[in-house]
């Protein structure tokens, strides 16, 4: 009742366009600080995230330079490489100790070639596969090769020697021998190409089976030449610096994923701070739309005020008046936020990068810190409209 | 509640020398709960001054307003504000109505200010109904006259809790037939709630049955 009386009384004052203008320019920043939150997490996820297969996380093979004679890697070297900062992890790359063919057992598709087999922890690999195993029961060994390799095979090979070109599915497909040598022994295993790596240029096959074969087949001990670190800047002067000082060499063509990361960074902070400032100016219109109506209704305040109406009351009335816009703002935005996810990571599922369908936990955070703060704003601005009679 | 005065006087009647004949300013005086008091006030003397210290609409005055011992001038604005839905009612001389809302809306927005409503909201059509004015209820009123719109503020005093309620020339736009019957309306309501009343004006009357006469 009381409040229905005040909404005759009290009524929104007549810039109802400079009104909308604002609800519209904070629609947009909110959607903005809060998209530059999304985008942050979701690139975090992208880079730290295990299930990514082309995550764009930063490993890099590390070997001696070839111009230092020896090209061994000393236990020393592996261990200080470990105790540096800015590298997260350091895997081995075992390399086969002995001599190694591949054939295929299609007559459709007659290929021999020798070959060379190296091994590398599971969590430096970016193929995710069920068949990436082996064990005494396995039938048969699972290969990753370099993606490149197929793209030379495809675009010089079978063009020049008259084979058929071959899509990936086409290639998993083909049933393979592998031919062991090792002293007097020679056996041949079946084997099957399951995937394809961006990150290790070399044919691999599992730790387990690497290590198995190397006693079997080998000869010696075998010296790892190659490492594989993984890095959060391969970018970083310091990472760079160590690596010369060291006598040690890299592919510097992986720094392009540092050029990713500085473009979202850019992205990210762009967004923020042109959210910010929006945020800013959006709260300023708003706040003095609140004071104008406030003015315009100064008459009728004083009157309400002599009749006995207490601040808290009417502070109550005109919170209530402007706040619930604020909330469907930012809900509204949680919407549009929401839709966007879910698309963003359905698109990107189909280029085997991963992301929650669903916003982040922080994302709902900042949304409530949001709106902590407009009421805050609201708040402050009515009691201080109210106070100044 | 008690209310008393120790030496009011309002800053711009300190050099009128009508001033030390008047028995409320610059004097202590006390009004008692329930008190019927006349104060008759010839024009210029500060009648309106005087009903707009005791509700503290202003501040420009020496001395000390008391309720039940406590200065008014202390009460922060929630307190006033409770002092008003609550304790003090008042009908001011120039009726103070929302022109844009109706003779009703008036009335019922004194009665819902207070959180726990003295009266139903039947009352208001009872009441206008002993004052004449039921027809113009759902007028604006803006646009009543000066008589029913003295009306409205009358009733729109007595729907809420009070025990003091100031009449600042309460009948001045009414013939003797409608001021006797707001008066007796504004007897019983006091009466109801043993509450008192100071009634300002420029003459003497006979419409109440006063406890003190008092003279600005």
């Amino acid at each position: 009742m009381l409040n229905e009386l005040l909404k005759k009384l009290i009524k929104t004052a007549s810039g109802r366009f400079r009104f909308y203008f604002s609800l519209a320019g904070m629609s947009v920043a909110v959607i903005l600080i809060l998209l530059a939150v999304q985008l942050q997490v979701n690139f975090n996820s992208l880079l730290y995230n295990k299930s990514n297969q082309d995550s764009i996380a930063n490993f890099l093979v590390v070997s001696k330079n070839m111009q230092s004679g020896n090209t061994n890697l000393t236990e020393q070297d592996i261990a200080e490489l470990r105790k540096q900062s800015f590298i997260q992890a350091v895997g081995l790359l075992t390399p086969a100790n002995f001599k190694v063919s591949a054939q295929s057992v299609s007559q459709n598709f007659p290929l021999y070639t020798d070959l060379f087999l190296e091994a590398v922890p599971d969590q430096f690999l970016d193929v995710n596969n069920e068949n990436w195993k082996w064990n005494n029961s396995t039938s048969f060994v699972p290969i990753i090769i370099p993606n490149s390799f197929l793209d030379m095979y495809n675009f010089g090979f079978a063009i020049s020697q008259g084979t058929p070109q071959l899509t990936k599915r086409a290639i998993t497909a083909i049933p393979i021998q592998l031919n062991f040598t090792g002293g007097l022994k020679k056996e041949n295993y079946p084997a099957r190409i399951i995937g394809f790596s961006d990150r290790v240029s070399s044919v691999l096959v599992p730790q387990a089976f690497m290590d198995w074969a190397n006693q079997r087949f080998g000869s010696g001990s075998i010296k790892a030449t190659r490492v594989i670190i993984q890095t959060k800047d391969p970018g970083s002067p310091q990472l760079v610096n160590y690596l010369k000082q060291h006598d040690l060499t890299t592919d510097t063509d992986r720094t392009r994923f540092s050029k990713y990361r500085q473009i979202v960074n850019a992205v990210v902070n762009a967004s923020w701070i042109s959210g910010g400032i929006m945020f800013l100016f959006a709260l300023l219109v708003f706040t003095l739309f609140i004071q104008l109506t406030i003015a315009s209704c100064r008459e009728e305040i004083v009157l309400l005020v002599t009749l006995g109406a207490a601040p808290k009351q009417l502070q109550r009335f005109l919170l209530k008046r402007f706040y619930p816009v604020n909330i469907c703002i930012v809900l509204v935005a949680l919407m549009i936020l929401s839709a966007g996810q879910f698309f963003l990571s359905k698109r990107l599922v189909e280029q085997s990068m991963f992301i929650d369908k669903t916003l982040s936990i922080y994302t709902i955070a900042v949304a409530i810190i949001l709106l902590v703060l407009l009421w805050m704003v609201n708040y402050s601005s009515i009691k201080k409209a109210l106070r100044t009679k | 509640m008690t209310i008393s005065l120790e030496n009011v006087l309002p800053i711009p009647l300190a050099d009128k020398p009508a001033v030390s004949n008047s028995e409320i300013w610059n004097r202590q005086i006390v009004f008692n709960q329930s008190e019927w008091i006349k104060i008759k006030a010839p024009s210029g003397t500060g009648k309106t001054t005087f009903i707009h210290i005791l509700y503290h609409l202003r501040q420009d005055y020496k001395g000390k307003v008391l309720a039940d011992g406590n200065a008014v001038v202390d009460f922060s604005s929630q307190e006033l504000s409770t002092l008003r839905q609550q304790a003090l009612s008042i009908v001011f001389q120039d009726m103070k109505l929302f022109p844009q809302l109706t003779a009703k809306e008036n009335i019922q927005l004194n009665r819902v200010l207070p959180s726990s409503t003295y009266y139903g909201e039947e009352v208001i059509e009872e009441m206008a109904e002993r004052l004449g004015i039921t027809h113009i209820l759902n007028q604006k009123a803006g646009i009543c006259s000066y008589g029913e719109q003295q009306r409205i503020a009358i009733i729109r005093a007595l729907v809420q809790p009070f025990n003091w309620l100031l009449l600042d020339e309460p009948f001045s736009h009414l013939d003797k037939k409608n001021a006797a019957a707001a008066a007796q309306l504004i007897s019983s309501e006091c009466t109801k709630r043993s509450a008192g009343f100071i009634l300002l004006d420029l003459e003497d009357d006979t419409y109440f049955s006063y406890h003190r006469q008092l003279q600005l």
